[in-house]
């Protein structure tokens, strides 16, 4: 059975991007359009891979969320994003600061715009 | 009453970073969460003859406000806040109302309305439409270069007017859970003068003496919270001596208690409120009663 992707991204044009690349390399994309929705989808379907925006309406912290509920830890994420990697990291380390909890970084971070080639050979890598 | 999640809505070039900048201090009460609100106005990219519907322009302006606001966006982050954005096409009162709801907003922050005089005859501002809509407290914010007084911080010194509304008492509620953020707060009463009991000295004196009694156990509440509180009582027309009192107390903003009254109403009798939130120079906040009241 192909391994389930999930895109979380408010962009639908970005959605179609990275559902397409999916389907072209043999996974099963599944899709949410905010934080919210990807949460829910994220605890009904459990995917293998979750490929996450950072700038979302509603629940925008789900990077945060993910990495630090002890049932979702484990599970893999690519940032896809236009916030640049640096200040997402240093933003993590301030959200610690005040929130307590470590948050620890994403297995991947790609900065939009990104190529097919570049996602299909970062998704390999991560899901083996 | 906190303000945990704040909704700022910007066409650019009448909000800009520097308004949000300039409300971080609520970060030392409640603010965690800012979400901001883009909304491309339908007209913008309507159907044109010969040329249908205009989906470049559209993805130009998309792709313009989603610059912009993941720049904004980095600054927030670094201070450890989180950010949602909505780009979207509509119109922009009930976007915005929808974006307050899915969100669960406590404050929503908007520029003052630059529609012309006949757009504002025919149609109203979308201010005033928001104020009547709103069951949010809804922030009218006014960039330094539209007033004469300088506001670094607005919810430093507020100036807080009070009519006994239900709105107005919530207010108060809403004032108090930002004793973080507040350094004084100034209170208000205008006596109308059609209200006033009698021609006498004497009974304007009582009348005076009234409400100040009413307005002192009101500071009393704001010092039990740990916040400086003075109270004034003014005689005239409320929207000319609220300004003259902001003056007066050189306050940072205008507090006031908005009412739920039907458009046809302020449309003919005009509302307080609404006239201080789309003419004063001070940025005005605006609390509705709560649902029902």
């Amino acid at each position: 059975m192909s391994k389930k992707v999930l895109v979380v991204d408010d962009d639908p044009d970005v959605r179609l991007f990275s559902v397409t690349v999916l389907e072209e390399n043999g996974y099963t994309p599944l899709e949410a359009e905010d934080g919210e929705s990807g949460l829910k989808m994220i605890k009904a379907e459990k995917p293998d891979l979750i490929i996450l925006d950072v700038l979302m309406p509603r629940q925008s912290g789900v990077h945060r969320e993910l990495k630090t509920a002890k049932a979702l830890k484990d599970l893999k994420v690519i940032i896809l994003s236009g916030i640049a990697k640096k200040t997402f990291l240093r933003s993590q380390k301030a959200l610690t600061e005040f929130g307590g909890a470590e948050i620890p970084e994403p297995e991947i971070y790609l900065e939009k715009p990104v190529e097919p080639d570049e996602l299909a050979a970062v998704i390999k890598k991560v899901l083996g | 009453m906190d303000i945990k999640k704040l909704l700022f809505v910007t066409k650019f070039e009448e909000l800009g970073f520097d308004a949000l900048r300039s409300l971080l201090s609520l970060r030392n009460s409640a603010l965690e969460h800012v979400v901001f609100v883009n909304v491309i106005e339908r007209d913008r990219v309507a159907m044109r003859r010969g040329k249908g519907y205009q989906k470049d322009e559209e993805i130009r302006l998309r792709e313009a406000a989603n610059i912009r606001f993941i720049d904004w966006s980095e600054t927030l982050f670094e201070e450890g806040m989180e950010v949602g954005v909505y780009i979207v096409v509509g119109s922009l009162v009930p976007e915005v109302i929808e974006a307050t709801q899915k969100e669960d907003a406590d404050l929503i922050v908007i520029g003052r309305s630059h529609k012309g005089v006949l757009e504002h005859l025919y149609s109203g501002s979308d201010v005033t439409e928001l104020l009547r809509r709103a069951w949010t407290p809804v922030l009218v914010y006014k960039q330094l270069s539209e007033t004469t007084i300088s506001v670094e911080e607005p919810f430093e010194r507020p100036l807080l007017a009070i009519d006994w509304s239900p709105g107005s008492l919530r207010a108060v509620e809403y004032i108090k859970a930002l004793k973080d953020t507040v350094q004084e707060v100034h209170l208000v009463h205008v006596a109308d003068e059609k209200e006033l009991k009698g021609p006498s000295a004497m009974a304007i004196q009582k009348t005076r003496k009234e409400a100040r009694n009413k307005l002192e156990e009101i500071c009393d509440k704001f010092a039990a919270a740990g916040i400086k509180a003075r109270e004034h009582v003014y005689i005239g027309d409320p929207d000319d001596e609220i300004e003259k009192a902001a003056r007066d107390c050189q306050a940072s903003m205008i507090v006031l208690g908005s009412s739920a009254k039907a458009a046809w109403v302020e449309k003919f009798l005009g509302s307080t409120p609404r006239k201080i939130a789309e003419e004063s120079i001070y940025p005005t906040l605006l609390i509705p009663p709560e649902k029902g009241e």
